[in-house]
């Protein structure tokens, strides 16, 4: 269609033409891609995107928890650490004024009580912030499988491109991924979405009733 | 003598490997090994001598089922008990861990208790801790 023929039809009709075209070019990639039998690779890709989408999700949740996990942590450490500060100042201070009262009163048995209390606080905190880092692990073996559906749909587009173009340009390249994607884990890898899903176990309390169970 | 006992934590993530050789060191085990997977960690086995194994299963070059296969059909080494720490929820890779002969089982992410509470079950049952 011309600017000049486009200038010269009434929008309605206009309108109708492009409907017509589009429809027209739909089916004949849908008669292209069946005659290719590239139809049910198109449908697998489909139904490979939504769960690509559920663990993209479940990678932003991951690391937003890890994130919250750490920094909160690190606020109640650095409070921890500063009432230790705190303290030791003002024993510091009571022992200066006067050392017999500071310890015949108790402050300084007091301070190391206090000491020993706050420190295994941090200790916790800080063994929270080292758990918190498995969310690399987690989104890793996820990423990976993500990385793996993207070399899957490129190694589909390179051979519909293969398939498609003129003999002479229809050279695939020796180290092309359709051999990497063939590469699927057996593994699952974390489970991104349990909700519904009866094959798998969604807390370690459900491993150990299924083992127990078993005799374990 | 729990404390004397040598571990050897199998995982592909170096994060991990630290997590739960820092915890293990926590629990009161100091002394860990690493393997990044199967493999190097048969390779390990067969070289030195381990009281307990901690692997994860979603591993390049050797899993962690070929790698407890490997373990149990081995003359010298199937008395080893291995825990398995791994993000593999299904049930049927739970129950399959168990026919091969797996000490325990712990679905990530877990806590610090968990991994202490396995460790010290396992090893109780075996004698080796009272």
């Amino acid at each position: 269609m011309t600017n000049s023929h486009a200038s010269h039809t009434p929008p309605a009709e206009r309108s109708h033409d492009v409907h017509q075209r589009i429809g027209l070019l739909t089916r004949q990639l849908h008669d292209a891609l069946s005659g290719l039998g590239l139809a049910e690779k198109v449908k697998a890709w489909a139904g490979e995107l939504p769960d690509a989408k559920d663990r993209l999700s479940y990678i932003a949740r991951l690391t937003g928890e890890a994130a919250e996990k750490v920094l909160n942590n690190v606020d109640l450490a650095k409070q921890h650490q500063d009432h230790i500060a705190a303290e030791t100042r003002r024993i510091g201070a009571l022992i200066v004024k006067d050392p017999v009262a500071a310890v015949a009163k108790g402050h300084v048995m007091n301070f190391i009580h206090d000491v020993e209390q706050v420190t295994k606080e941090v200790d916790t905190n800080l063994t929270n912030i080292m758990m918190a880092q498995d969310f690399h692990d987690l989104t890793g073996q996820v990423i990976a499988k993500v990385v793996n559906l993207a070399a899957g749909i490129e190694a589909q587009l390179v051979e519909l491109l293969v398939i498609t173009a003129p003999a002479e340009t229809a050279d695939v390249p020796a180290d092309s991924p359709p051999a990497k994607a063939a590469q699927e884990p057996v593994l699952q890898g974390p489970v991104v979405k349990p909700e519904g899903n009866p094959d798998v176990v969604k807390s370690q309390s459900e491993v150990d009733d299924l083992l127990a169970s078993l005799g374990f | 003598m729990a404390n004397e006992l040598k571990f050897l934590v199998v995982d592909d993530f170096s994060t991990m490997r630290r997590i739960v050789r820092n915890l293990l060191k926590e629990i009161g085990y100091a002394e860990v090994d690493e393997a990044e997977d199967g493999v190097a960690a048969l390779n390990k086995l067969r070289n030195s001598n381990f009281d307990f194994v901690v692997s994860d299963i979603n591993m390049p070059n050797m899993n962690g089922f070929q790698l407890l296969q490997e373990i149990k059909k081995d003359e010298k080494l199937k008395h080893l008990p291995v825990l398995m720490v791994t993000a593999e929820a299904r049930k049927e890779d739970i129950v399959m861990a168990a026919q091969q002969g797996a000490a325990g089982y712990i679905v990530k992410p877990f806590t610090k208790a968990t991994l202490e509470d396995k460790v010290n079950l396992i090893l109780t049952k075996l004698g080796l801790k009272k």
